[in-house]
């Protein structure tokens, strides 16, 4: 009498409250038809091993789902995933130099605060995405429990309703072809930096130096931000290209023929702007030759000489980088 | 190969089982005479998985149930409801089907392989 007892407790005590009486008396009537006219101990444990597990069987009268997110929803749940987590990246990015950007103080060298920066953008990146991971599961946990049907999910309805005809409207473009969401990403990241930097150029490109092992201290700029900012009307014209041209290649997911030539266009032209610009003799900070002279223990001319070199080899790289990156468009921009 | 073949049996068997348990619920019964009338029959059947279906089977508006406190025990009996006989009817026609079509194929494999 007392295992019966104790058998049925330990089935309903894993059972919601409201089911448990009436499952514990069935449970106990049924135990005892089992058992013979005077049984012994023996013929209860024999029914009991019948039954097998309290605990499986308390599971099979449960009908919660055993699992947290079912094949319905699993679909949905690792396609949101997907479209979710690299937004999430890109933003907690964004806003954190953002406050970078307005929060700035300036008492700190610049690239020591990017340094820096890094570290926490990390660190940002990794909380984001616990958060992310756990709210989305929460509620797709959330609407597996309360059960929304199967006809209300989107995917599910789109699915019922297809047709070979749904086929004629999917565009496949050829791996060689395609501009992936990375250089498109890649493209903005690019031109905020040198967008950013242009401005900043007076604090943020120029000589940066260790003293007393205080991290990195600005020590002059490289240009002369005065010269540098008489174009800046054609640096917005340019960011707004830019920006354009991005969307762009977003939006048609391959090169064509018509956005090779826009991108050759703008490019081009901010090739010419970047050599009009870098062959102003008044671009360079004048302070500059003579720290790089005494630094490297030369004549201020021979300093001089090999800036300007330096500065020749880097314009030439660019316009040839330029250039390739055109001839590379138009070459997928023709394949078929 | 022993525990596949297993799996296997153990899911023709879970497909069958509503069928089963519905063909006896035709007049009331309490969870051991189920039992007992599907020993009988040779279906050998889990108690652990035949009482939960019951419940189930309840919640789904197929079978009705009542407590009986009369005799010395009580006894709560299951019986099928006017949707359970309906439903019922149609899984036995889509049974009968299922089981004419099965045999068909699995007679032709065997004439295969007499030849």
């Amino acid at each position: 009498m007392n295992l019966i007892k104790v058998y049925v407790h330990e089935v309903t005590k894993r059972l919601p409250a409201k089911t448990r009486d009436d499952i514990a008396l069935e449970l106990k009537s049924t135990i005892e038809d089992m058992l013979p006219e005077n049984y012994s101990e023996a013929d209860v444990k024999d029914a009991l091993s019948k039954l097998g597990n309290p605990a499986v069987l308390a599971a099979s009268y449960r009908d919660t789902p055993m699992y947290l997110i079912g094949p319905n929803l699993y679909d949905i749940y690792i396609l949101t995933m997907k479209r979710v987590i690299p937004w999430a990246i890109l933003i907690s990015i964004c806003i954190h130099i953002f406050e970078n950007i307005v929060f700035f103080s300036g008492k700190e060298a610049i690239l020591s605060v990017a340094i820096k920066s890094v570290w926490i953008i990390i660190g940002n990146v990794i909380n984001v995405l616990i958060q992310v991971f756990f709210w989305f599961t929460i509620v797709f946990v959330f609407v597996e429990r309360v059960g929304l049907s199967n006809s209300d999910l989107p995917n599910k309805k789109k699915r019922m309703i297809w047709t070979p005809e749904d086929l004629k409207y999917v565009v496949i473009i050829p791996k060689k072809k395609a501009i992936s969401k990375g250089d498109v990403v890649f493209g903005f990241i690019w031109t905020a930096i040198w967008s950013i930097a242009y401005f900043n150029a007076d604090h943020l490109v120029g000589i940066y130096q260790s003293i007393d092992g205080n991290g990195l201290q600005f020590v002059m700029p490289l240009f002369n931000q005065d010269t540098l900012l008489l174009y800046w009307p054609f640096i917005v014209i340019f960011i707004i290209l830019e920006a354009g041209l991005i969307v762009y290649k977003w939006k048609a997911a391959q090169w064509t023929m018509k956005l090779a030539t826009a991108n050759a266009i703008i490019h081009g032209l901010s090739a010419v702007t970047f050599i009009v610009i870098a062959s102003n003799p008044n671009l360079l900070n004048e302070a500059i030759i003579p720290y790089t002279a005494q630094l490297f223990e030369t004549t201020s001319s021979a300093a001089a000489n090999s800036m300007e070199w330096i500065w020749r080899v880097i314009v030439a790289s660019f316009v040839v980088t330029t250039m390739i990156e055109i001839f590379e468009s138009y070459r997928k921009a023709r394949i078929r | 190969m022993g525990s596949l073949l297993d799996t296997f049996t153990t899911e023709l068997r879970r497909g069958t089982l509503t069928l089963a348990v519905l063909s006896q619920l035709r007049t009331p019964q309490y969870g051991y005479s189920l039992v007992q009338r599907l020993e009988d029959a040779g279906v050998a059947i889990e108690q652990s998985t035949l009482y939960p279906l019951l419940r189930r089977l309840e919640k789904q508006e197929l079978v009705t149930s009542s407590w009986d406190t009369t005799e010395s025990r009580p006894r709560k009996y299951y019986v099928l409801s006017d949707h359970g006989i309906k439903v019922y009817k149609q899984l036995k026609d889509e049974w009968k089907k299922m089981t004419l079509e099965l045999k068909s194929l699995l007679q032709g494999d065997e004439n295969i392989e007499s030849d």
